[in-house]
């Protein structure tokens, strides 16, 4: 399990409602108002993109918003830095291969 | 264009205490941060903080944040949230995004409290999804409720290291080991025992060779370093971890001192390029100031008074405070200052090793190396006393600033530093005082390093941050202080607090004769 | 400003492709050749291998870039002339740069 239950020091953490969105057509759930790169995290999915020269995986580095491992195209948009981008009911996540989405 | 007559870029510890000491001097203050909350990294750092009661120690980061908030609500400060500087000029004006626009602002006095980034460290595979930054693993885990992994591999042992590492431990995640390509733990003896005692062990003098995994993540491969710092052949050893964790440092971040043109340094003391600054943290270019990491990497203690200093110093720069009340002002913020930065961590000691205690105790080598006092350490300490029958034993065995032991006990058993004060010195334990064994000192010590030992009745009462809380009758193990069992425990009390602030005590039943060697519980499984 | 002094020519070394700006994909035997090249500052790599210039803007391998430099040029990595400072200091996108108007703002 990913997500902690209850934290000896912080207890239960306040989290927004339970919502939908898809990560490549398939259908998650996260906690609307939490960053969607733990939404993802929590759903088991480390990859976010597949670089543009190398074609490599990269996943969450820093989760502050300065390195930009973690962008993807969301809801359309390419280099969305999905540890800063909260998630929203209904959200089209997908995976961002070099600047866009799969060609 | 809008004008004020203070902007704070940066809305951590600095940056609002500086905003704060300005707006109750009457000046018009704003403060601008790139995140979505303010507090920088205080809401992350959920350990009790180290120093005196006038550093707000023993109290968590988290609470010291939520202070701060309020002080700064209370004196009228603006604070824009996801408002990312992206400019500062010498005229004192900045350019700030927000939204989907660029704002220009200016200011008569600039304070640049905008902190330090992480440095990393390139092995092979480096870029596969599960190596991630310490602050990663903290924003997580500790502002998400998310844990970063499963069984982690953290690469780093100075203070980030060693908290992190507990962190993770408090947040459910197994600890595979702690690496260091130092050859001693770069952080507080304390913040190692308290992981070691868990079971984690250290490798210092290691560095990782590789990560490895195809598209993720599932193993690490350490080596041993020579004095050249090259692997010797043959020392390297797998981990399957599906986390590597990086706390190799912080550096100042400081891109924007630089752009204004203040005259900037390299220096390691400071951990990177910095600005110049005086004794008021203000920069060569005439009303901008830095404070915090941003001009020198310390503890956010430090960064706090820093922060107070130069909104003090532009208060002054703007005339809402006569020369006169600044200096008497500064004067008591330097105080607390220097109390903060004696010792072997000090940013002064930097690079330097050390061999004995400024007592002129020797330094237990163990704990350098392998994050726990050895049993044959331990009596050389003033806080661990040969009497017999309840009493602390209080196993702090490095020159660091923190003393709220001393406050705690109302029976005035423990000292440190004496009558002048210096509260990097060791804590002394005098039995002639008559310790009632309330574990008062066990639950404030923030380096969780007290404990109350009875050999008599074969008990030891221990600090206890985790989850599940064990219960009275409870059965299980004993771990020594190098997380290795000791003996059977069963739990005879567990006591919790208020005043405790979440560090719950355990007492536990041992054989006498393991009393002064069994100082963790873990729970049959 | 470091004297220009020739370094003799690049010698591959066995972990030449380690990445070390990752967000340009720049490996570690790139910047070791550009040094060799006579590229000795850290702005002169960013222009020609965009190492540091990608969407991070050098947040990440700055500090790496540099003590690379130090130990081809060998010297201390304090004595690398450091990296030119430039607004934005975070990512914008054009269109956003581009609208800079001074409109209603909170």
């Amino acid at each position: 399990m990913t997500r902690i239950k209850e934290h000896p020091i912080l207890g239960v953490y306040p989290k927004g409602e339970l919502v939908e969105f898809t990560f490549d057509g398939q259908t998650l759930r996260g906690f609307a108002g939490e960053p969607v790169a733990m939404a993802l995290r929590s759903a088991g999915v480390l990859i976010h993109r597949y670089t543009s020269k190398l074609r490599r995986p990269r996943g969450i580095f820093c989760a502050i918003g300065r390195c930009t491992d973690c962008v993807m195209v969301v809801d359309g948009r390419p280099n969305i830095r999905t540890c800063v981008t909260p998630l929203a009911a209904g959200m089209n996540v997908r995976t961002q291969y070099g600047v866009g989405e799969e060609k | 264009m809008k004008r004020y007559d203070l902007i704070v870029v940066g809305a951590g510890p600095a940056g609002l205490s500086a905003a704060i000491e300005a707006a109750r001097l009457g000046l018009r203050v704003v403060v601008y941060d790139e995140n979505a909350r303010p507090g920088g990294q205080l809401f992350k750092q959920i350990h009790k903080f180290f120093g005196s009661r006038e550093h707000k120690a023993k109290i968590r980061g988290i609470k010291i944040g939520e202070e701060l908030l309020q002080e700064a609500t209370d004196a009228g400060v603006e604070i824009m949230l996801n408002a990312a500087v992206t400019g500062l000029f010498a005229e004192k004006e900045i350019t700030a995004r927000v939204n989907e626009r660029i704002l220009h602002r200016k200011a008569d006095a600039i304070i640049l409290a905008t902190g330090a980034s992480e440095n990393m460290v390139n092995f092979p595979n480096w870029t596969l999804p599960g190596v991630i930054g310490a602050g990663a693993a903290q924003t997580m885990m500790n502002l998400h409720g998310v844990k970063p992994g499963e069984r982690i591999l953290m690469l780093g042992s100075g203070n980030v290291g060693l908290v992190v590492s507990y962190q993770l431990l408090q947040a459910g995640c197994a600890v595979a080991a702690v690496v260091d390509a130092l050859p001693r733990i770069g952080g507080y003896g304390v913040h190692a025992a308290k992981v070691a005692r868990c079971g984690v062990p250290f490798y210092t003098a290691h560095t990782i060779v590789r990560a490895e995994g195809g598209d993720r993540v599932t193993g690490a491969v350490i080596g041993e370093l020579d004095k050249d710092w090259r692997i010797i052949s043959g020392t390297e050893k797998h981990f399957a971890v599906d986390t590597i964790c990086l706390a190799v440092g912080l550096s100042p971040m400081s891109q924007l001192c630089a752009l204004a043109g203040c005259a900037m340094e390299d220096d390691p003391a400071k951990a990177g390029y910095v600005p110049v600054v005086d004794k008021y943290g203000e920069t060569s270019v005439a009303g901008i100031f830095a404070a915090g990491d941003v001009s020198g990497i310390e503890e956010a203690s430090s960064a706090m008074i820093e922060g107070r200093i130069a909104g003090l110093a532009a208060a002054h720069r703007l005339g809402f405070l006569d020369k006169g009340d600044l200096d008497a002002r500064i004067a008591v913020q330097e105080k607390a200052l220097a109390g903060l930065r004696q010792g072997m961590f000090a940013p002064g000691s930097r690079g330097k090793t050390f061999t004995r205690t400024d007592e002129g105790y020797p330094l237990s080598q163990n704990l350098l190396r392998k994050g726990y006092l050895d049993a044959a350490e331990i009596s050389a300490y003033p806080g661990i006393t040969p009497d017999k029958g309840l009493r602390p034993v209080i196993e702090c065995a490095q020159n660091i600033p923190c003393n709220p032991c001393q406050d705690a006990c109302p029976k005035h058993c423990i000292t440190v530093g004496g009558t002048d004060g210096n509260i990097t010195a060791l804590p002394v334990f005098d039995a002639q005082k008559g310790c009632t064994g309330c574990g008062l000192c066990v639950a404030s010590c923030s380096g969780q390093a007290i404990f109350l030992v009875d050999e008599d009745a074969g008990e030891v009462t221990l600090p206890y941050e985790f989850l599940p809380l064990p219960q009275k009758g409870d059965r299980g193990r004993a771990l020594g202080r190098d997380g290795q069992e000791v003996c059977a425990a069963e739990i005879t009390a567990v006591k919790t607090a208020g005043v405790f602030d979440k560090t719950n005590l355990l007492t536990m039943r041992v054989p006498p004769q393991y009393a002064m060697a069994a100082r963790f519980f873990q729970r049959e499984s | 400003m470091l004297e220009r002094k020739d370094l003799g020519g690049y010698i591959a070394a066995p972990d030449d492709d380690l990445i070390v700006c990752r967000c340009e994909e720049i490996t570690k035997g790139e910047i070791r050749h550009a040094i060799h090249d006579g590229l000795f500052t850290l702005a002169e790599i960013r222009r020609f291998l965009r190492a540091g210039m990608g969407l991070c803007q050098g947040q990440t391998c700055g500090r790496l870039v540099k003590a690379l430099l130090a130990r081809e040029l060998g010297v201390a990595p304090a004595a690398v002339e450091p990296a030119t400072a430039r607004s934005p200091v975070r990512p914008v996108e054009m269109r956003v740069l581009a609208d800079n108007q001074e409109r209603d703002d909170g």
